[in-house]
């Protein structure tokens, strides 16, 4: 049996079945404009507009790495931002 | 990926009498978010002193109102609703009986009414009924006792909806041994768990001390014990409102955005880290009680601490799933596919809009978690600065966008509106920005929590950018805009409940993760396993601080006030109850 999907509510899978895993064609991001559902449409039919099959291994979540270290660099300049006012700028806070 | 093949058939035709049973849920559940989102635009308004149709006195019964119909009532009724739906999918198969599952039901909204009935019995002059406990409820505010009656009965029907599952989900293995348990099955089970574990505290405290004592059978209570126990309960509840929005981010979020899950065997992982890690850290809701030693508290800060990881990892997840999606959407550059993400889907703004508030919440999470930092912001507007962006958006928000997608599958008809859709989860991001980073700095600034009338003679509180009028302002701002936010999704959702039936009305299809179970220790399924070691867990954080607080309020049921402890007074409370216990057998044995 399938590991989390069932068979059920397949056939609304994406058309993308049929396309390849290649390249994306130079002008793709028209390609997704045009094949959006129109904007009163149903719920959930991002899968319509795929343009190409991404697998396991070629798939480089470089974006989110970005994103993860920009946030990592938030909270490290916030931390660093309130040792500042709240320790240095108030003197010692005793625990214990 | 799956392929297609077959009629398209959605929930609502395969599991109708499941369906009905999710429909009543979420029927309650919204019941309660539209009441409870009035009583917070009443709040608002009345706290930042723009408009006070009320008497501060009744600021309280509707502050309990408020959090008891949002923190309790619409996120639990949701994820009873969403889990039975998750339940049948998962495994294929309808609920092992629908009596059984309209009893659990019929059990948690007759609590719910009765306490409720106490709630706003307070909004009655001469009625004799109220229960302005707040939705911490514990001593020593006390309530009707038709309040602690009722929510005894909710969460005794919250076990029995658990029930419900693990028996669909015994009859599931009986057919099928050796199968991995399904992803969202797995996710089920292991809340469930942890709400088994996390409940005990609330139901020692209700059934032993809260109903006698409101019922004049005893006349006082341990004050900090029932604290204890509430908060050994409170912040596991945190993390059962959260883990429905987890699931949903994990195994519908993909999907919505064009994509599949990461990683299977890493959402497993993370749920079982919440499993083991979510009861033994409430006394981090009790830094400044003094009746519990700093050592015990520096364990509880230890433990949330390691509790950030699960939450990190899941950020990583769920980013990397929508990345993937809106690459096979045809998204490039390092940040460019951002905008190859269907932004006009309600179901996936929502729950991308949700992560981002989530994202600070966390921030702010820490500050809280933190014994030393957490005496700047603590019983701040911080506090409830914090869980607006975590239960109130990042859980809330979620489960508005996950309507969209959920319930076209019970109903058989399409949304209403996605146009209105997308505008209402954009207006709940809007006016939460305004509201909760208000909340943050008002806290900042010391302005108090749970108080009806923050402003007081001859003192103004200060703040180092903007004013204090400015933070009212976005306070009122942003509660209004989230008041009408609410009435845009109960009126859409209500249409949509109205239309007309479609053949293919939501793209229900979910597809398989990138990384599949297959490779995975199988260990991460023994559920009995996890289960003992988070039961080790709560032993060891919480034996010796509960006697210590018993040993120095005065005893299980009062009498004392409680006075400042440390680990020692723990350890010899024990010590002497061991000596003494193992002297009375050796006498006996004699």
């Amino acid at each position: 049996m399938a590991v989390d999907s069932t068979a059920e509510g397949s056939a609304a899978s994406p058309v993308s079945q049929a396309s390849s895993s290649g390249d994306v064609p130079a002008d793709a991001a028209t390609q997704r404009g045009s094949s959006e559902p129109p904007v009163d449409s149903i719920v959930g039919t991002a899968d319509d507009g795929i343009v190409r099959q991404i697998g396991h291994d070629d798939f480089d979540p470089v974006g989110t790495l970005i994103l993860v270290v920009i946030y990592m660099i938030i909270l490290l300049s916030m931390w660093v931002f309130m040792y500042f006012i709240e320790f240095l700028g108030r003197g010692l806070t005793v625990v214990g | 990926m799956a392929t297609a093949s077959g009629p398209a058939r959605t929930f609502v035709d395969r599991f109708p009498s499941e369906a009905g049973v999710i429909k009543a849920n979420l029927l309650v559940s919204f019941v309660a978010l539209g009441i409870g989102a009035f009583f917070g635009l009443v709040q608002a308004l009345h706290r930042t002193d723009i408009l006070r149709v009320i008497d501060s006195a009744d600021y309280y019964t509707m502050l309990t109102g408020h959090g008891v119909l949002l923190a309790i009532v619409f996120t639990i009724f949701f994820l009873t609703g969403f889990f039975h739906w998750a339940t049948a999918r998962s495994l294929d198969r309808p609920a092992v009986s629908t009596l059984y599952s309209w009893a659990w039901f019929g059990l948690m909204t007759t609590g719910t009414v009765l306490a409720t009935i106490a709630i706003l019995g307070g909004l009655v002059p001469n009625l004799g009924i109220s229960a302005d406990v707040l939705f911490t409820f514990y001593a020593p505010l006390q309530a009707h006792p038709i309040f602690y009656i009722g929510l005894a009965m909710f969460i005794v029907g919250t076990w029995l909806a658990g029930a419900d599952w693990f028996l669909s989900y015994r009859a599931w293995r009986s057919d099928n041994k050796g199968e991995r348990i399904p992803l969202q099955m797995f996710m089920v089970l292991t809340t469930m768990i942890m709400w088994y574990l996390a409940t005990l505290g609330v139901a020692v405290s209700v059934v032993f001390f809260l109903i006698p004592w409101s019922l004049g059978l005893i006349p006082s209570v341990n004050p900090l014990l029932t604290r204890t126990l509430f908060w050994y309960f409170g912040h596991p509840i945190v993390y059962f409102w959260l883990m429905p929005a987890y699931m949903m981010w994990y195994t519908i979020l993909p999907k919505l955005s064009g994509g599949r899950l990461f990683s299977d065997p890493l959402a497993r992982v993370v749920f079982l880290l919440f499993l083991l890690l979510s009861t033994p850290v409430g006394i981090h809701h009790q830094y400044l009680d003094p009746g519990i030693a700093e050592g015990f508290k520096f364990i509880a800060m230890t433990n949330t601490m390691f509790l950030l990881l699960p939450s990190l990892l899941t950020a990583f997840t769920a980013v990397a799933s929508m990345e993937h999606g809106a690459r096979q959407r045809g998204g490039e550059g390092y940040l460019r596919w951002l905008g190859a993400l269907p932004w006009r889907d309600p179901a996936f703004t929502g729950m991308a809009l949700a992560g981002i508030l989530f994202a600070a919440g966390g921030f702010s999470g820490m500050i809280n978690a933190g014994m030393n930092i957490n005496y700047l912001i603590h019983n701040t507007l911080w506090v409830p600065g914090h869980f607006h962006l975590t239960v109130g958006t990042a859980v809330a928000l979620t489960m508005m966008a996950g309507s969209y997608w959920l319930v076209p599958q019970l109903t058989g008809t399409k949304l209403y509106s996605r146009p209105i859709g997308l505008l209402q989860v954009i207006m709940w991001f809007v006016g939460m920005v305004f509201m909760s980073n208000a909340m943050h700095r008002a806290g900042l600034a010391g302005i108090p929590r749970r108080t009806a009338e923050p402003q007081y003679q001859n003192f103004e509180f200060l703040t180092p950018i903007g004013s204090i009028f400015e933070l009212r302002v976005q306070i009122a701002l942003g509660g209004t805009l989230l008041f009408l936010s609410v009435v845009l999704f109960l009126f859409n959702i209500l249409l949509t409940s109205l239309g007309e039936e479609s053949d293919r009305p939501v793209d229900e299809y979910l597809p398989e993760p990138l990384s599949g179970p297959e490779g995975s220790p199988r260990v991460l399924d023994n559920l009995g396993l996890w289960t003992g070691i988070a039961v080790v867990l709560v032993i060891l954080a919480y034996t010796l601080p509960l006697a210590g607080i018993i040993q120095n309020g005065g005893g299980l049921f009062g009498g004392g006030l409680p006075i400042p402890a440390t680990v020692s007074a723990g350890l010899d409370f024990v010590t002497t109850l061991v000596t003494t216990t193992v002297n009375t057998l050796l006498e006996v044995a004699a």
